[in-house]
């Protein structure tokens, strides 16, 4: 069950400029704005433990993840950080093998930033890279070169930072499987870690989605390579990665042995964590036991944050847990255990889903390792259409 | 009151040339109604009577004019209804009147439905008084308008009555010309009961009313009666008359029109055409003119969700129960799940009982292709009638095949002719006459398979003459011709709901056509779809929807899985709405796009 140290996201939507894929609730906003922001944060930090309880959560004031990711934490200036870290530490008990991650857009690393994320205790960065061709990256409105992200990769080594990710698109306008081979090439190359591989989401909520929806040719959307292209993509990163003994572990992550984030595997395995900042969701287990967790997120917009909206509460039943251990444990390419899921809720609750499980293994999107269950390359890419049997239509009596 | 100071009237219009305007003017004129009460067009009393501008119940109403000879006159007004799906009770209530205003639009002209009622009324021998409305209209054009209903119509318009509804002018003439120029109704109250019933409807606090025109004898209040077509019998129990506002009466005489309430239940009993007489004391014959009504067109109707098939049964023997005309028998599809097969007057009528389903019994309706009732001549020589493709014979049993055939009448002006030419021959029209009936007016006689009428014809008529075409048409015959079944495969299963009977000459095209919309209506699914039409184990056509290669999410975070699982929601939402043939999901539109399969071939 959920109770284990936590993990700590803090949400920092602020931008130099905003891309044309970006979907997030961050935008470019003045100094003055960071500084009442950071405020905010640190003060939704000391109150953490009463709105726990009004949520109705369970909080362990013991911590081993923290994640600042944005928008670009790295535009605020170092003293802000530092404010939010120590914030953070008054409140929790930080564990000493806890992995402190900073989102850093390529190109905004100052030396004075390097000497206050050390000091504060960051060992994890993840690099906004997207493409390794200039001509793909700036299309999309990232304000860095290949070079720059070469260049503080060695700074971040350099500092003793090593636990190093580095952020791809499948998908971005002007993409060719060459370019693409090249931008995976060079990212084994420079020996990071962790790669993340997100493919394009062509969505109403980014500008670069709308105008490719409705076939406009503004941010170059005539240029988003095809859906079809996009799934080759993928496939040819999981097997470069692969080969680079760089494992997918997660539907869009890959890592060495040992370097996967233990703060993202708390979101797929339903671990505990608690969100500050504009749309930071929290999970905790539920102190009452007709549901067995409680989501709850602020306002998604920097303007109602900043007003303090009320927070958005969702109790999560048992069906609803039940559900998500479905959908986001088999985003993990180790998969999930049916039988701990079934002494968990119960054989009864179970009977669907095996019967679901039979038939995606004989359809060859999922396949049985012993005791568990995982999707199988091409369940991967269907992996919407797996999880939504797994999505039930009535709340089930336990 | 004497059968001398009776005229019994009807309006014939087409759509929108202004039977309503003047029915509400006239009876304001008579005092029926003050203008207080006057809610526009008082007689169109259903709602979607009122929205479509169209007559689907026959009503009566008596007015009383006194005229500037000095004398009242009862005017008795029967409103018909004016679409050609429902021309036998057109001719009903025509058959219960001595003469009928012909009004026509003065700037539009003779359209096809006003023709083919006026020819109706003529050969029911009613005196026609010709109507020219919308004269304060700056295009109205009254010598052309004369000229058209000469020639067309084959009427002396001289002394056509020259008004505006609109505005009032003229139509005190109007009522002049009935009580002088429409004969009083003949009959002898002292014989016997013949009464014609030319509608009637289900009232849920009264039962069956019956709308009535007496021609012999006198109908009186608690009278036991009987209904000629099946010997049932009833009391009286009410009489009245609509003035327009419903006023109790103790008979009806010869010559007069009425409404009849008798405990009824079923309006099945009361078929339009049947002759009330006296139980006791019987007439010696029926009146003339009485036919079982017979549909023509025929569709399987199906619930969205399987779940409301018991709804859509009851919605469908609540609405029979107001109108006897449409039939149906429960029907089962693979595909649709559990439905009922209907049959319809015509395509209006089928729109108007889908309509007033979805509309009034808040169903959502699948709807599957209207075809036709087929004579089957079988090899081992007997004959049976197919309306469903489900029930086609092996061609190996068929001898030969008989499909309905109408005879159309298509006005339009000249600059059309060459689209609705090309048109009717692509249906396989054959032409029976073709006239100019003024100078830029032609009227086309076609003969044409109902068949090719029922699924596109209308539309592409109104396309290719960009609306200034009217149709009106009857059963005229049956031809001989090579039809088949057209089947369409998904995945190699054969879709029931999507097969039609279809020309062979057509097949091909039809069936490649389907298949190419089928391709685009079923949404990519994790494999490989075949789409398939065949004629028996022939495939005539074949596309395939290749499979999905990607539905992901990539980017599942903290904040992620409340979006997530709302998508996956909605995901299987969708596919709800659906229906599952096999192992692929058919969307609705799918179903739908049989109906509309034609339209793309211009």
């Amino acid at each position: 069950m959920i109770c284990m140290p936590l993990g700590i996201y803090i949400s920092v939507p602020f931008c130099r400029t905003k891309c044309s894929y970006c979907n997030f609730a961050s935008d470019v906003f003045s100094r003055v704005v960071f500084e009442r922001y950071v405020d905010r944060i640190c003060s939704d930090i000391e109150n953490a433990p009463r709105v726990a309880a009004e949520m109705g959560g369970k909080m362990e004031r013991a911590v081993d993840s923290i994640y600042l990711g944005g928008g670009t934490p790295t535009v605020l200036e170092a003293g802000q950080l530092e404010r939010i870290f120590g914030a953070v530490r008054r409140e929790f008990e930080v564990n000493s093998e806890a992995e402190i991650t900073v989102e850093c857009a390529p190109g905004t690393l100052t030396s004075a930033m390097f000497e206050s994320l050390l000091r504060c205790g960051v060992n994890r960065v993840s690099l906004g890279v997207q493409s390794f061709v200039d001509q793909e990256a700036a299309a999309v409105g990232r304000l860095h070169k290949r070079a720059t992200v070469l260049d503080d990769v060695a700074r971040l080594r350099a500092a003793g930072i090593t636990n190093i990710n580095i952020d791809l698109i499948a998908g971005l306008p002007h993409q060719t499987a060459e370019s693409w081979e090249f931008s995976l090439a060079e990212t084994i190359a420079s020996a990071v870690p962790h790669v993340s591989v997100y493919m394009l989401e062509v969505d109403e909520d980014s500008r670069l989605g709308r105008e490719v929806i409705a076939g406009g040719t503004r941010y170059h959307a005539h240029f988003v390579p095809e859906e079809e292209a996009v799934a080759d993509f993928y496939t040819t990163a999981c097997d470069r990665l692969q080969e680079a003994s760089i494992a997918q572990y997660e539907i869009s992550n890959f890592a060495r042995d040992g370097f996967e984030s233990k703060h993202n595997l708390k979101y797929w395995t339903r671990q505990p964590y608690f969100g500050f900042g504009v749309d930071a969701h929290s999970m905790l287990a539920s102190v009452t036991p007709e549901n067995n967790a409680v989501r709850f997120a602020p306002a998604d917009s920097l303007e109602q944050y900043m007003k303090g909206a009320a927070l958005q509460r969702t109790p999560v039943s048992r069906t609803a847990a039940l559900e998500e251990s479905f959908f986001l444990g088999l985003r993990l390419n180790r998969g999930i255990s049916v039988n701990d899921l079934s002494s968990t809720f119960g054989e009864q609750a179970m009977q669907d889903a095996r019967a679901a499980i039979t038939e995606f293994v004989r359809d060859g999107l999922m396949e049985q390792r012993g005791d568990s269950v995982c999707l199988t390359a091409r369940g991967r890419l269907l992996s919407n259409e797996v999880f939504e049997r797994f999505i039930l239509a009535d709340e089930i009596a336990f | 009151m004497d059968a001398a100071s009776i005229r019994n009237f009807a309006i014939i219009a087409h759509i929108d040339h202004g039977k309503s305007t003047l029915a509400d003017r006239l009876l304001e004129l008579t005092g029926s109604l003050t203008a207080r009460e006057m809610q526009a067009q008082v007689l169109d009393s259903m709602d979607l009577e009122r929205e479509r501008g169209i007559t689907i119940k026959a009503h009566a109403v008596r007015m009383m004019y006194t005229a500037e000879d000095g004398h009242t006159y009862q005017l008795n007004l029967i409103d018909t209804p004016g679409h050609v799906d429902f021309s036998y009770e057109v001719s009903r209530s025509l058959a219960s009147c001595e003469g009928a205003l012909l009004v026509v639009d003065a700037s539009q002209g003779v359209e096809a439905q006003t023709l083919a009622n006026a020819y109706l009324a003529i050969n029911n021998g009613l005196e026609i008084i010709p109507v020219i409305n919308k004269i304060d209209l700056q295009s109205a054009d009254i010598p052309r308008t004369k000229e058209m209903i000469e020639s067309a119509v084959g009427l002396d318009a001289t002394d056509a009555v020259l008004i505006s509804a609109k505005t009032g002018q003229g139509v005190p003439d109007v009522l002049e010309a009935i009580v002088k120029r429409v004969p009083p109704p003949k009959g002898n109250p002292d014989a016997r009961l013949q009464a014609l019933v030319f509608d009637s409807w289900f009232d849920a606090y009264r039962g069956v009313v019956i709308l009535t025109r007496v021609f012999q004898g006198t109908l009186r209040k608690g009278q036991r009666i009987r209904l000629w077509s099946n010997g049932t019998t009833f009391d009286a129990e009410t009489l009245g008359v609509q003035s327009p506002k419903p006023v109790e009466i103790e008979e009806l005489k010869a010559g007069e029109v009425g409404f009849l309430i008798a405990n009824i239940k079923n309006v099945a009993d009361t078929k339009i055409g049947d002759t009330i007489t006296d139980d006791a004391n019987p007439a010696f014959e029926a009146l003339p003119g009485f036919e079982e009504i017979k549909p023509m067109v025929f569709a399987g109707l199906y619930t969205v969700d399987a779940h409301e098939h018991t709804r859509l049964r009851e919605a469908l023997e609540k609405l029979r129960l107001n109108d006897a005309s449409f039939f149906f028998e429960p029907e089962s599809s693979v595909a649709l799940g559990f439905g009922f097969r209907c049959g319809f007057l015509g395509l209006l009528h089928m729109e108007i009982i889908q309509e007033r389903l979805e509309r009034e019994f808040a169903l959502e309706l699948i709807t599957t292709a209207p075809g036709v009732r087929y004579k089957i001549y079988k090899t081992d020589g007997t004959m049976i009638e197919v309306d469903n493709p489900s029930r086609w014979p092996d061609p190996s049993e068929i001898a030969k095949i008989e499909e309905p055939v109408i005879l159309a009448t298509i006005l339009t002006n000249e600059e059309y002719v060459g689209g609705i030419l090309k048109l009717v021959e692509d249906k396989r029209g054959k032409q029976k006459t073709f006239e100019y009936v003024s100078s830029s007016r032609v009227m086309l006689h076609y003969e044409l398979p109902l068949n090719e009428i029922v699924l596109d014809f209308y539309d592409r008529l109104k396309s290719v003459s960009r609306g200034y075409a009217s149709l009106d048409y009857h059963l005229a015959d049956y031809w001989e011709s090579p039809m088949v079944k057209l089947d369409i495969l998904v995945a190699g299963e054969p879709v029931d709901a999507l097969s039609i009977i279809v020309h062979r000459d057509f097949a091909y095209e039809r069936g490649k056509l389907l298949v190419s919309k089928m391709r685009q209506l079923i949404p990519r699914q994790m494999f490989e779809v075949a789409i398939q039409a065949s004629i028996g184990a022939k495939i005539i056509s074949r596309e395939t929807v290749s499979a999905i290669r990607k539905n992901v999410i990539a980017k599942c975070y903290g904040g992620d899985i409340s979006r997530k699982r709302k998508l996956l929601e909605k995901q299987k939402e969708g596919k709800k709405r659906m229906k599952r043939i096999g192992r692929v999901d058919i969307p609705q539109e799918a179903f739908l796009a049989v109906l509309k399969v034609g339209e793309d071939s211009d």
